[in-house]
């Protein structure tokens, strides 16, 4: 299977490295960082195993390294590592089109690209947008987002939250925006994996005030009625991410919906249980309303 | 006992000192210039050792130029496709080439001239090839079973044929911002910015060493340096790695090595502390041959590849603006804490509104930390308007500008990026002297050729490749062009002190010239050939072309 690659974007001080911070600290699974500047992350000495050769690794199996010019080069040594990482995210530069790395990122092997998510700092992002020099970098950044997440909730304030997200939405009309947890980047809003089954009760999403959903098909499902099923799920819903049989031969797949952008691939690992998972802002569907959209993909031909 | 005195005799010397702007003698002693004037000043040196071997020749003080890049020696080692007559280090010269069945007959050339690995190569140009642009089938026809990866004059656009295109895994990338495609929608193997050739040079061509900065490459630097009267250049992007520093120092110190060199630290190869403090460990080290004390920045791309920020109206085909490479509102505590470190800045802005940004920086910098006679410099700086060259003036900063892209870019500038009447007005040299400003102008070597002559040529007759003058008012006086491509460079770099001019007490840096530039026709100051180079009173000759 390939690892999944979650690329982190958003402008200089939108929050991306407090942000990896809190997804390193609680990490249960071995997450690999490539980040613009270590010292910047600021990760508790004590967390640190070992340290050299432009990586740290963390006595919880997540490693860091710093991202320099060479992404492929970065990204080829984190798949190099022995185990190999559960998953990868890039700290996007605060200049950078985030969906431009990705874009990269996604052609070296045995990597998938899981998500773009972007940031954007609730207490400056309309300041920022009136700023004649760097608008149209904001812009960029948010034009191919998967996801939009606010920052700084606690200096902007309801209005600032409410000023950011109209901007956002102006800009990306239907991209779902949901605010950041102060405590940094929550692991459920990054590629679903497969994982024994006592790790995915402690997956639980308790805490970051999302709202949670399972919904598990009574049999295959028909790959285009699955489609359609997830386009017509309101913005509310953040990810959508799981496994599922298709088509007459119920064949596995993958299902992995951040935002708008939906990947369904065959799945070649070990066999999985069907289920799929919903994450949202807490005004989603709840698991009976989404159950009765999903069915409509039920009965494979 | 003190040291020898050399005299030199010249038919004439342009010294570059207004107070003696001619002279036919020049004592050295000691690697320095002891005396200038005629026989009544050499008089005090009746023991002297005369020097007439350059008794029919013209003495300028050794060019200085004050933005290249010493891969301008390494790129030799692939062919040059260019669509102009290039002089190799070699001296041989490489005819242009005019369109592309002279392009692919030259990379099968070299295919034949190395029979395993990856083909690449350098410099092509179809700007001029009446629209024709190159084509992934066009590639195959050099080599469907090795890579063949062909980089533009500009640097940033490559072309790559079919195996190339697989490797680099573009064949199958069905969204990617960069690829070209044609009318089908499938990508022709044009690929566009640093990223996407990056990749292309750690996946497909990881082979090749021909573009490695190493003790050759340098040597093939100042071969070129030497057939161009160059004595002084900077490198004007080093990481500083250990092994590029030792290669500046084994060259620095081996007498026979004819070149000064002034390498700026790439700021953002640092996190800032540790530039900080390479810098000053660096700074230390300095000598006669080898300068620690510029650094770069860039804030911005290039025109021709849409890059450059631009202010209103931006790109005159309607492209969207560029791009920062580093945010106006993180240059400013980087241009802070590199001024405050006493560093000369050398700020890479092709377009207007990353001028401006930098400039706003540097204002802000320079108010709060006042510090004088800093000398940094914008380079390149292609597109101010009078208004923001009057802010450049009052703030003391130096302009770098690119002279050469008139004549090798001025008609796309016209076509395609600025329309005519915003390319008249671009490298205003004209503007900058009228306005009092420290002026340099350069090659961006390999980018162009390394050819201060040349550049001179183009600052004073601003023609294009297609004969048009553009903006006949921004020509400068070959006299101003002369000094710009001398001690206009040094004051840049705060190395007018040492080089630039033919002064007492400076390095005995010379260019020996065929003929007088101040008297030929200013059309033919390209084509004024340099016989020698004296550098630390040692002299250079120019070798025939092997």
């Amino acid at each position: 299977m390939n690892v999944p690659l979650t690329v982190l974007g958003g402008f200089l001080g939108a929050g991306k490295t407090t942000a990896l911070n809190g997804l390193l600290r609680q990490a249960k699974r071995r997450i690999a960082v490539l980040v613009n500047d270590f010292g910047a992350l600021n990760v508790d000495a004590a967390l640190i195993a070992t340290q050299g050769g432009g990586m740290v690794t963390l006595a919880n199996g997540c490693v860091c390294c710093t991202l320099g010019d060479d992404l492929g080069g970065g990204i080829a040594r984190l798949m190099a590592l022995d185990p190999r990482p559960e998953q990868i995210v890039i700290e996007a530069s605060g200049v950078s089109d985030p969906w431009r790395i990705a874009q990269l990122a996604r052609l070296e092997q045995g990597v998938g690209l899981d998500a773009v998510l972007v940031l954007a700092d609730a207490a400056r992002f309309p300041a920022l947008l009136a700023d004649r020099w760097l608008a149209d970098t904001l812009e960029r950044q948010v034009a191919r987002a998967d996801l939009l997440l606010l920052t700084h909730a606690d200096l902007a304030g309801e209005a600032g939250l409410a000023a950011t997200r109209a901007a956002l939405l102006r800009l990306r009309p239907g991209v779902p925006v949901a605010v950041m947890p102060a405590d940094g980047l929550p692991e459920l809003l990054l590629a679903a994996h497969p994982e024994p089954p006592a790790r995915r009760i402690a997956d639980s999403p308790s805490g970051h005030g999302f709202a949670h959903a399972r919904w598990t098909p009574a049999g295959p499902l028909d790959g285009e009625r699955l489609r359609a099923a997830l386009a017509s799920l309101p913005d509310s819903v953040l990810r959508v991410k799981g496994f599922c049989r298709l088509g007459p031969d119920g064949v596995p797949h993958l299902v992995q919906r951040a935002g708008q952008r939906t990947v369904i691939e065959v799945w070649t690992g070990a066999p999985v249980p069907d289920g799929l998972v919903f994450i949202g802002r807490p005004d989603m569907p709840d698991a009976a309303a989404l159950s009765s959209r999903l069915a409509r993909a039920e009965g494979a031909g | 006992m003190t040291a020898p005195v050399t005299i030199f005799t010249a038919r004439r010397i342009v010294t570059m000192d207004p107070a003696r702007p001619g002279a036919t003698h020049v004592a050295v002693r000691d690697g320095r210039i002891l005396a200038v004037g005629g026989p009544a000043e050499m008089a005090d040196f009746p023991s002297a050792e005369l020097n007439d071997s350059f008794a029919g020749s013209v003495l300028m003080p050794g060019f200085v130029e004050g933005h290249s890049h010493l891969l301008e020696g390494a790129v030799w080692r692939d062919p040059y496709l260019g669509f102009f007559d290039r002089r190799d280090p070699d001296g041989r010269i490489w005819p242009g080439l005019k369109d592309m069945e002279a392009v692919i007959a030259r990379l099968r050339q070299a295919t034949q001239a190395k029979p395993s690995g990856s083909i690449t190569a350098w410099g092509f140009d179809p700007l001029l090839f009446g629209g024709r642009r190159m084509v992934q089938a066009d590639l195959d026809r050099v080599s469907t079973d090795r890579p063949v990866v062909v980089t533009h004059a500009s640097g940033h656009t490559m072309n790559l044929n079919g195996v190339a295109m697989a490797m680099a895994g573009y064949d199958r990338a069905n969204d990617l911002d960069g690829l070209v495609r044609g009318e089908d929608g499938r990508p022709t193997g044009e690929i566009q910015g640093p990223d996407l050739m990056g990749r292309v040079r750690r996946v497909v061509i990881a082979d090749m060493t021909s573009r490695t900065m190493d003790a050759g490459a340098l040597r093939l630097f100042a071969d070129l340096a030497l057939r161009a009267g160059v004595t002084t250049a900077t490198d004007l992007v080093s990481d500083m790695s250990p092994a590029i520093v030792a290669a500046y120092r084994d060259a620095a110190a081996d007498p026979a090595f004819p070149l000064r060199m002034v390498p700026a630290l790439a700021a953002r190869a640092f996190p800032q502390e540790e530039g900080l403090a390479r810098f000053r460990e660096l700074q230390a080290t300095s000598t006669d041959k080898l300068h620690f004390r510029l650094v770069k920045l860039v804030v911005d791309g290039s025109i021709q590849g849409f890059t450059a920020r631009l202010r209103w109206p931006g790109y005159h085909n309607g492209a969207a603006n560029g791009l920062w490479y580093i945010a106006p509102s993180e240059l400013g505590a980087i241009v802070e804490a590199w001024h405050r470190a006493g560093a000369i800045l050398n700020i890479h802005t092709n377009g207007d509104e990353a001028t401006e940004a930098a400039v706003e920086m540097l204002e802000r910098a320079i108010t709060a930390y006042p510090r004088p006679d800093h000398r940094h410099t914008l380079q390149h700086c292609q597109m101010p308007d009078p208004a923001l060259f009057r802010r450049i003036k009052a703030l003391g900063l130096c302009c770098n500008l690119f002279a050469n892209h008139i004549y090798y870019w001025g008609e796309e500038h016209v076509a395609q990026t600025m329309g005519l009447s915003r390319a008249q007005r671009m490298d205003a040299c004209g503007t900058a002297l009228r306005l009092g400003i420290p002026l340099s102008i350069h090659s961006d070597a390999p980018v162009t050729p390394l050819d201060p002559l040349f550049t001179a040529w183009c600052a004073t007759n601003r023609l294009t490749a297609k004969g048009r003058v553009l903006g006949e008012g921004e020509r400068i006086p070959a006299a101003d062009a002369l000094r710009a491509i001398t001690l206009g460079a040094a004051y840049t770099m705060k190395l007018d002190h040492l080089v630039g001019s033919i002064e007492i007490g400076k390095f005995a840096d010379f260019a020996v010239l065929a003929e007088d530039p101040l008297d030929v026709d200013p059309a033919r100051l390209k084509d004024i050939r340099v016989e020698a180079t004296v550098v630390g009173g040692r002299v250079f000759p120019v070798p025939p072309p092997r």
